[in-house]
């Protein structure tokens, strides 16, 4: 059983470790928000998993189990609304996208309007 | 902006009871019997008064609208099942892309067309699309009665909003659907 | 003196935040700091859920629960501000 834990916990640091390298390689701002999402959802789902199993079997502390519980449920339900905020928030500042971008529908029907 | 009304402060109280009783520990406590009774007091004012100043921005018109066993078991498949999947298959493809030499990114923002009605709905298909990685949703806008999304993509297949719609929604439009109509 | 592995899993996510520092400190705009810095508190928490699970003491999970709050709030304002309306 500690090795599942040990799997867990090492498939969310891989994600976390992608993600991080996404963070500082990635060409453009935008490129860099979907890779911090990539900390957010299973960097952050193995360790919670890891944790309910450890806490439960090991430590017999059902209150910290619940307590992390909740806690994969608030980053879960709030990482899309942060996101989803600081990247409209990004295009109405003005952050130019890269030369890679291929095609802009967002910023052709904004200037129609 | 929705009216208050007590069946949605009601169970605005519910939930925000349960989250306290969860965050405090106190809801292992109760089934051994020994629970404090002024922190559990203390939480039912604290959840009453929160859920009368903000029950008209969480609550649905009809409180018990997602009582209903058929939308709860199409949200529990959902979750549990349907979306982890994809969350998993995007996960890995982003990974990869990131850490790849050449770094293959190819991104976009694409404008995409939604038939989700309900406005609980498209903020649920929303949320579903910019956490998994490799789309963000950035914006929603409505004309002619058509919605439609614009969605920063990592990695444009298609320019055209059908063929796009599909490659990035997939199956959970129309589970998204089941769940709110 | 042996350390149980959920301390050096610890040691290896606070490694990654720190690394993340260069794109806090050095990164080319506002924005780019702001994902950081989000990036970096989800890190810590990380990193102090595993040190929870070591000593075996929720009090951890608390602090960690009160910062995951806390920079969500952060990540909202800073969204609130380049739009242009705080």
């Amino acid at each position: 059983m500690r090795i599942v834990i040990d799997i867990l916990i090492v498939i969310s640091l891989f994600f976390a470790f992608a993600g991080t390298v996404g963070i500082i390689r990635m060409p453009d701002e935008y490129c860099r928000m979907q890779s911090s999402t990539n900390v957010a959802t299973l960097g952050v789902v193995g360790v919670i998993i890891g944790g309910l199993l450890y806490s439960i079997i090991y430590l017999g502390n059902v209150n910290m189990a619940v307590k992390l519980a909740v806690m994969g449920l608030f980053y879960i339900i709030t990482n899309p609304i942060a996101g989803h905020a600081i990247a409209k928030g990004a295009y109405k500042h003005g952050v130019k996208a890269c030369e890679q971008t291929t095609c802009d529908h967002y910023g052709e029907d904004m200037v129609k309007e | 902006m929705k009216k208050t009304s007590v069946a949605g402060v009601t169970s605005t109280a519910i939930v925000c009871y349960l989250f306290w009783l969860f965050i405090t520990g106190q809801i292992v406590d109760i089934f051994r019997g020994k629970a404090s009774a002024q922190v559990l007091i203390v939480g039912a004012i604290v959840a009453i008064g929160a859920a009368i100043f903000s029950s008209r921005f969480f609550i649905h018109e009809k409180a018990g609208f997602l009582w209903n066993p058929a939308r709860l078991l199409n949200l529990i498949a959902y979750s549990l099942v349907i979306f982890p999947i994809e969350l998993v298959k995007a996960n890995v493809d982003v990974a990869k892309r990131a850490l790849s030499p050449k770094l293959p990114v190819n991104p976009g923002f694409v404008k995409i067309p939604s038939k989700v009605k309900s406005e609980y709905g498209q903020a649920m298909l929303a949320d579903s699309i910019t956490l998994t990685p490799g789309t963000i949703t950035m914006d929603i806008t409505e004309e002619d009665g058509q919605t439609n999304y614009y969605i920063h993509w990592i990695d444009v297949a298609s320019e055209d909003p059908q063929e796009a719609g599909e490659a990035i929604k997939g199956t959970l439009e129309k589970w998204v659907r089941r769940i709110w109509e | 003196m042996i350390m149980n592995e959920f301390v050096w899993f610890g040691i290896c996510f606070l490694v990654l935040a720190l690394s993340l520092l260069i794109r806090l400190i050095g990164g080319p705009s506002v924005v780019d700091r702001a994902i950081a810095a989000d990036a970096i508190d989800i890190l810590g928490d990380m990193a102090l859920i595993l040190f929870a699970l070591y000593s075996g003491r929720s009090v951890f999970l608390d602090i960690a629960l009160v910062t995951a709050v806390l920079g969500f709030i952060g990540s909202t304002i800073v969204a609130r501000y380049l739009e242009g309306k705080l």
